[in-house]
Order: C-alpha cells, then sequence, then structure tokens
C-alpha cells in the first residue's frame, strides 16, 4: 500500500513513520477497531502529512468534481494478462482518494466501515469513490491499452518489412 | 424485482459483499436473467482481481523491517533506559542513606579519595577528643554502632570543626579508647585539610 501511495523509494519512509507513530499513539488505539484499519489510517495520515510538507508533490484530487463514467461496459477483453502492467500505471493516474479506496478495499480486502475509518469519511463517500474511481482506474487502463497498441503498429509494420 | 438501473447502481456493493442478505438475493434473481448485468459484474470482479493481481501485498525487506524495528523499540526503550537509569540511582543513594555499614564504607571510600588527592602538610593541633558516631547521631541521626562496636574518636578544634583521626599504630588510643574522650590533646603528625584528616605520629593528653 505504501508503495502505491508514496512510490517504491519513499515507501520505506512512510512504514517506518507509520510504525513509529503508531507506537507513539498506542493509547488512542480503540480495542473495538480493526488494529489494521488503525495502522492504515495512521499510514494515510503521515502520507498526507508528507504532502503537506512537500506541496510541489501534491497529487491533485478530484474527488470533487463529478466525472460521468460509463457503466462497467468495457470491452470484455481488454483486460488480458498484457494489459496487467497498465493497471499499476492507470492505479498511479487516479485521484489519491479514489486509488485509496481501491486499494483498500480490493487488495486489503476491508470493509466500507474500516475504509471509512481509514479515510476518515462517511460510509456514502466512500462507496461513491470506489463506484467513480473503479470506472475512471476502467478507463485509464483502457485508454493505455489503446496507445499501446496505436504505438506498436508502426514497429509491427517495420518488423515484418523485408 | 430489481430493474437493470437500480442493480448498476449497487455493483460495487454486491462485489465487494456490502449488501443485506436480502438484497443479494434480490440481484442474484436478476442476475441470473440478466445477461448484460452478469457480464458487467463480471468484468468488475475481473478489474478488482486485476488490481489485485498487480498490486498483490508487498513483502517487506530485511532491511525496512530491522529499521522499523529498530525506530520502535529504541524509542520505546529510550526512556526506559533512563527510568532504569533513575531507579538505580535513587536506589543506590536510598541504600546509602539507609545502611549505616554502606554508608561508612562509601564515606571511608571518598574520605580514601580525598586523601589521595590532597595535599599534606606537618601540623600540630590542638582539641578535644570526641566520639564521631555519637555527634553524627546526634547532628543527622546516623545509626551509630557505638554500643557494639565501641566509639571512635576524632579531633575537634576550636573553629568548631571535626578532624578524622586516621587509623594507624600511634592514634590507636586516640580512636578506639573511649577513656579519653572529652579530653583535650595536642596531636603531632600530618593534616589532610580536604579529606579533613589527621595522621598521627606522635600526641599528648593536656
Amino acid at each position: 500500500m505504501a508503495r502505491q501511495l508514496a512510490g517504491a523509494e519513499a515507501a520505506d519512509d512512510l512504514v517506518q513513520e507509520t510504525f513509529l507513530r503508531a507506537w507513539k499513539y498506542f493509547e488512542t488505539f480503540d480495542s473495538a477497531t480493526h488494529c489494521r484499519a488503525w495502522l492504515f489510517r495512521i499510514l494515510r495520515n503521515v502520507w498526507i502529512g508528507r504532502w503537506r510538507k512537500s506541496r510541489l508533490e501534491l497529487p491533485v484530487t478530484e474527488t470533487g468534481e463529478e466525472q460521468i463514467e460509463p457503466y462497467y461496459d468495457w470491452e470484455d477483453e481488454f483486460l488480458r494478462a498484457e494489459m496487467s502492467a497498465d493497471v499499476e500505471r492507470a492505479l498511479s493516474e487516479l485521484p489519491a482518494d479514489y486509488r485509496l479506496a481501491i486499494l483498500l478495499a480490493d487488495v486489503e480486502e476491508f470493509t466500507y466501515e474500516e475504509i471509512a475509518h481509514v479515510m476518515e469519511c462517511p460510509i456514502g463517500t466512500v462507496m461513491s469513490r470506489l463506484n467513480r474511481g473503479r470506472k475512471m482506474l476502467a478507463r485509464l487502463i483502457r485508454t493505455s491499452g489503446d496507445a499501446k497498441a496505436s504505438n506498436l503498429q508502426p514497429d509491427e509494420f517495420v518488423r515484418r518489412t523485408p | 424485482m430489481m430493474d437493470c438501473k437500480n442493480i448498476r447502481e449497487i455493483f460495487d456493493l454486491y462485489v465487494d459483499g456490502e449488501l443485506s442478505p436480502e438484497a443479494i438475493v434480490q440481484a442474484e434473481a436478476h442476475l441470473a436473467e440478466c445477461d448484460s448485468c452478469r457480464r458487467a459484474v463480471d468484468r468488475l470482479n475481473r478489474l478488482r482481481q486485476a488490481v489485485k493481481a498487480r498490486v498483490g501485498h508487498y513483502q517487506p525487506t530485511a532491511q525496512l523491517v530491522a529499521r522499523v524495528r529498530k525506530s520502535t523499540i529504541t524509542s520505546w526503550l529510550r526512556p526506559t533506559i533512563w527510568t532504569f537509569a533513575a531507579a538505580a540511582i535513587l536506589l543506590v543513594a536510598a541504600t546509602i542513606f539507609f545502611t549505616p555499614h554502606v554508608r561508612s564504607v562509601v564515606a571511608n571510600g571518598l574520605e580514601f579519595v580525598a586523601f589521595h588527592v590532597d595535599d599534606s602538610r606537618a601540623t600540630v593541633m590542638e582539641g578535644k577528643l570526641l566520639c564521631r558516631d555519637c555527634l553524627l547521631k546526634e547532628e543527622y541521626g546516623y545509626h551509630a554502632m557505638c554500643p557494639t562496636r565501641g566509639h571512635h574518636g576524632s579531633l575537634q578544634t576550636r573553629d568548631g570543626k571535626i578532624w578524622h583521626i586516621l587509623d594507624g599504630e600511634a592514634s590507636e588510643e586516640l580512636i578506639h579508647n573511649s577513656k579519653l574522650l572529652g579530653r583535650t590533646v595536642r596531636i603531632h603528625g600530618r593534616c589532610f585539610r580536604r579529606a579533613s584528616s589527621i595522621e598521627v605520629d606522635s600526641y599528648e593528653v593536656l
């Protein structure tokens, strides 16, 4: 998760800072809360805190904007194995809140309630972030897949030319 | 019965397992009959799996584990180490304060140090012989062992200062003969100012 949020280089620092804060503020841990959710909440706060320190790196969050995305009606073959490399890139292009919601749901398999706890927002917001985020993600993957396909054509042409 | 519009609004909840059992029954009833919605759910699931497969769970490097462990454990231990140190100092101080024997050993040790860093010079001192332990008892509540170990003679000069008489053949009587207590004596010997001590060469009872 840290690698997805902060990139491979800064991820270790993010994790270290997260655990350090968790130790420091362990008394704030409510035993009724899922421990992992609590740790992810700290991770998110550390991550946000770092953004504030270096505003130049602040990713643009578009969660306030209404993105009109189609329903899940993308082509059946668009998630072929060779396109899965694009998934990571497409994720990195998502607005931060969408990306975080998707990672928490699909990778960490948190419930909506836990995601709401981590992201400090209502459950309704989690739902809309997931819905919009996934649609946008599919569009980004599809776009980068199409771009790749169009870039490949000249190479294929050159190779096949005697 | 759900229609396509209704179910597409709750696709995410369905695939994320967030629907109530009743809603799941309704959604599945629709999916069983609607090929288009079934395919849409399938695509959504594949997207979720693609994300999970691509991102997955990164195994932290041994280096990162060591970093985290070091930063958390040391920060946790740091105050504890100081707490232990403070406790140890307090314990030693309390032991010294409350244990007469240890207290005199420490006092003798300090005196030994003072004695060795001191300049000594030949002197003749005149004063009254008093029991050091009885004085300490009177002054500081020191647990004097005089009834069992006998008195310990010291010299009080006219300025009120108490001089410790160093053990030696010539000083044996001055220190341990209780009958001399209260008597005025003149001591010839060497004076160690910082150790507040005198080494006796000879003496005379006045």
